[in-house]
């Protein structure tokens, strides 16, 4: 887990980035928090859903292909237990190494805002989170789509 | 793979060993109807030889026997003559020799007519015949051998003497047949009217008669005068009656047939006619009667009696066929009064006949036997070879090309066997040919998916320390603490890993099936962009680079980003190949009476050497410098182009330049 609660600020953007490479983790921590964002790194799906449970994301960015469950999987329980009729969306942020036509639309469909392919600088990387959270923005008020 | 390609190899077999399976019923079937057919022409040769040959067989034998039968008939008919006229021979010798007896001149000139009776009953008896008398030279009967009761010596009323007319009339003697009156039968001897009198049996082919009875009586007799010195002072006469009076008619049959018997009849038959009505004979009725009182046909009795003809021909007589010859019987005064006919039963002859042809029919038989078995052994020898063919192509198609034929013939299955060999080989080169092929391209698409597969999995465990690399970097890079040195070192690592970044990102283009999003699109436009991107590197470069579009290029749909790739793909190599002062000429045409359209992109760069022009489609074959290419760019260039239904031609001369042209089918009916 990185970051603190203590030192959260009241604009700060809350992200959770899902990844089993530690490397990636770590990159994208030293790449967000500089720009004031809140980052929350977790290694697996499973630990992300719990995540997501426990308290509130502006945003998931989160890998593909991942051991046990994959992103796939991960996209579709969120969009379970959190319908768009009726709760506001969690944008999703997906960086995949083998970005396929097939996997780009399967994403799409299901409901990842942004795709960002493996490997990236960091400008890419924020300019895809930016466009990400400022779709979010455009839906509505900010709301918690957690309990 | 291998799984796949066994998989579709006993489909295959599958396929045609239900193929032979049905290949087996049928030619049996065929076969069968092929040895049928021989075996039925041939039976009907046979059988037809053998008809005719048992049909012409009867007919000469038919022919043959009834002549024979005819011309032995005849020949009996002219023997029952001459027994006939022998016996009339013996009447007349008793009666003439009696006559020379001085006895009857002493007795005629005494008058003693007692003796005279007793002496006639004598000689009568003697003679065996049936009356005998003598007459006065007026021709009044003097004494008979059996004087009747009421009947006196001397002349009766309505008597009348056939015999003693003759002798007293002509002077002579006289022997021969003679039909004798109710009435002088009655004078002579009452039982003989009894024996004469003969019951009429109603005859369907006879003429009608109305009497129910024939009394008149037929005789073999004889007169002869008596003569003292020359002077005649009598008449004798006698005779035998034919009527009733079988041993003549049996004496005949028994002299010309021996009793030879058929059946329990005898095969011979003699009759004689008083007229048309039989008064003797030995033809029997159904019930083992002599058939006396039957008639002779109507036209037998016109062609002998009215005619005076002989008749020999097939008759039914009584009860049977025979084959018959009629002879007239002419009295002492030359009237036709009866005849006299032999017989031969036909069943006989026809036994013979029918016989004689039984080793015609075994000779048939056996020549449809011989039919049958030839007709086999012939359909066999034909249809060896071919059965042989069936069951060869049968392991044709279990896969054996080299199958046993059976021993080559000489005709024209020989030409077929030749043929089927021929077509073998050819086949056999065929499947070696396409198998080849299949292998070839079995090759190339295990490569392509195993550098697919090699790319996926590089791309995905490059990515990550990719993205770790490259982080690090720029976030060291926008450090303001460090020095120029370093930065300069920093920006080396990032841009190599901006190249590592790029070969994987051509990897996993190249491995990648991505859908293409086709839209219509003007191929002059797309062009002439990717011509606008290279401009700058060219100018740069001090390398002339035109576009020249065609004014009639129709809209096509095609993916833009792909098409667009693939052009500026080969602009950027035909940038490399070309050095400071060349030209690059990139155009586009519609050829082929509108249905292809061509991108043609041709420089005076270096060219390609001929050994490597096979060469520049495959994966990861690049001339470049190290880092100048990936060996991508074509490969998924190619890829790009065929999967829009195109191709991409390439002429290089070293040293002169290359020119590459894409072909795109105008229509867009080859879509995947």
């Amino acid at each position: 887990m990185c970051g603190s609660h203590q030192e959260m600020r009241m604009n700060t953007r809350k992200i959770l980035v899902v990844d089993d490479d530690p490397t990636v983790l770590h990159c994208c921590q030293r790449i967000l928090e500089p720009e004031d964002y809140h980052v929350s790194c977790v290694p697996s799906a499973d630990d992300a859903f719990d995540n997501l449970e426990m308290g509130y994301f502006d945003l998931m960015i989160m890998d593909v292909k991942m051991p046990e469950q994959d992103g796939f999987y991960l996209l579709r329980k969120v969009r379970e237990k959190w319908p768009l009729d009726r709760f506001l969306e969690l944008p999703v942020l997906v960086m995949t190494g083998y970005p396929t036509q097939e996997t780009l639309r399967e994403l799409k469909k299901g409901g990842a805002r942004q795709i960002i392919s493996k490997p990236f600088t960091p400008d890419e990387l924020l300019a895809a989170v930016k466009i990400a959270l400022e779709r979010s923005k455009r839906n509505g008020e900010e709301k918690s789509i957690g309990d | 793979m291998a799984g796949e390609i066994n998989e579709a190899v006993e489909h295959s077999v599958g396929a045609h060993a239900g193929f032979a399976l049905s290949l087996a019923g049928l030619d049996r079937k065929v076969l069968y109807t092929t040895r049928s057919k021989f075996i039925g022409s041939f039976l009907l040769v046979a059988l037809l030889v053998g008809l005719v040959s048992i049909y012409t067989g009867r007919q000469l034998l038919n022919r043959t026997v009834l002549s024979q039968t005819e011309s032995r008939v005849s020949l009996d008919l002219n023997a029952a003559q001459k027994i006939y006229q022998g016996q009339v021979d013996t009447v007349l010798k008793t009666v003439t020799t009696a006559a020379l007896d001085k006895e009857f001149q002493d007795l005629i000139k005494k008058d003693e007519t007692e003796k005279l009776s007793m002496k006639l009953r004598a000689l009568a008896e003697r003679g065996g015949l049936d009356f005998l008398g003598v007459a006065s030279p007026e021709g009044i009967v003097i004494s008979r051998a059996r004087p009747a009761v009421h009947a006196k010596p001397g002349k009766t009323p309505g008597y009348y003497n056939p015999l003693v007319e003759y002798v007293l009339k002509h002077g002579s003697s006289i022997g021969g047949t003679v039909v004798l009156e109710p009435s002088f039968l009655m004078a002579e001897d009452p039982d003989l009217v009894k024996q004469a009198r003969t019951t009429l049996v109603p005859t369907s082919m006879a003429a009608p008669r109305p009497e129910k009875e024939e009394l008149a009586g037929m005789a073999m007799g004889a007169g002869s005068g008596l003569y003292e010195g020359k002077k005649l002072i009598g008449v004798l006469y006698g005779g035998q009656l034919l009527n009733g009076n079988h041993s003549f008619v049996d004496g005949v049959r028994d002299a010309l047939f021996q009793n030879d018997m058929y059946e329990g009849r005898s095969i011979g038959v003699t009759t004689i006619f008083l007229g048309d009505t039989r008064i003797s004979s030995n033809a029997c009725s159904p019930g083992g009667k002599r058939a006396i009182g039957t008639r002779a046909s109507e036209k037998v009795r016109s062609t002998v009696l009215d005619r005076g003809g002989r008749w020999t021909d097939r008759a039914f007589v009584v009860t049977d066929w025979y084959l018959t010859a009629y002879e007239p019987i002419i009295d002492i005064f030359g009237k036709r009064v009866g005849m006299l006919a032999t017989a031969v039963l036909e069943a006989k002859y026809r036994d013979v006949q029918q016989r004689a042809l039984i080793p015609l029919v075994f000779v048939t038989i056996a020549g449809m036997l011989v039919a049958i078995s030839m007709g086999f052994f012939l359909s066999n020898r034909i249809t060896k070879p071919i059965r042989a063919l069936i069951a060869a192509s049968r392991k044709v198609s279990e896969g054996n090309f080299a199958p046993e034929i059976g021993p080559r013939s000489k005709d024209e299955m020989g030409v077929l066997q030749k043929t089927f060999v021929e077509m073998l080989a050819s086949l056999q080169e065929r499947d070696k040919r396409q198998s080849m092929e299949s292998e070839i391209k079995l090759l190339q698409s295990e490569k392509q998916a195993s550098i697919g597969r090699l790319a996926a999995g590089v791309a995905h465990e490059i990515n990550n320390p990719l993205t770790g690399v490259l982080t690090f970097t720029h976030m060291l890079l926008r450090r303001k603490d460090i020095d120029e040195a370093m930065k300069e070192d920093l920006t080396i690592i990032a841009k190599a890993t901006e190249r590592v970044r790029t070969i994987v990102k051509g990897l996993l283009e190249f491995s990648r099936e991505t859908i293409l999003e086709r839209e219509p699109a003007d191929l002059n436009e797309l062009v002439a962009s990717a011509v606008k991107l290279v401009e700058n590197s060219a100018l740069v470069k001090g390398v002339k680079l035109s576009f020249r579009p065609t004014q009639s290029l129709p809209l096509r749909r095609v993916d833009k980003s792909a098409m667009q790739g693939v052009i500026l793909n080969i602009i950027m190599n035909a940038l490399d190949a070309t050095s400071k002062g060349g030209s690059i000429l990139v155009t586009t045409s519609v050829v082929d009476f509108g249905k292809t359209i061509e991108i043609g992109v041709s420089d005076t760069g270096h060219g390609i050497a001929p050994q490597d022009l096979e060469k520049i489609f495959e994966p990861f074959f690049t001339t470049k410098d190290v880092g100048q290419g990936t060996g991508l760019g074509l490969s998924v260039s190619l890829g790009i182009v065929e999967r829009h239904g195109g191709s991409i031609h390439v002429e290089s001369a070293l040293h002169k330049g290359s020119a590459f042209i894409v072909r795109l089918p105008s229509g867009d009916e080859d879509e995947h």
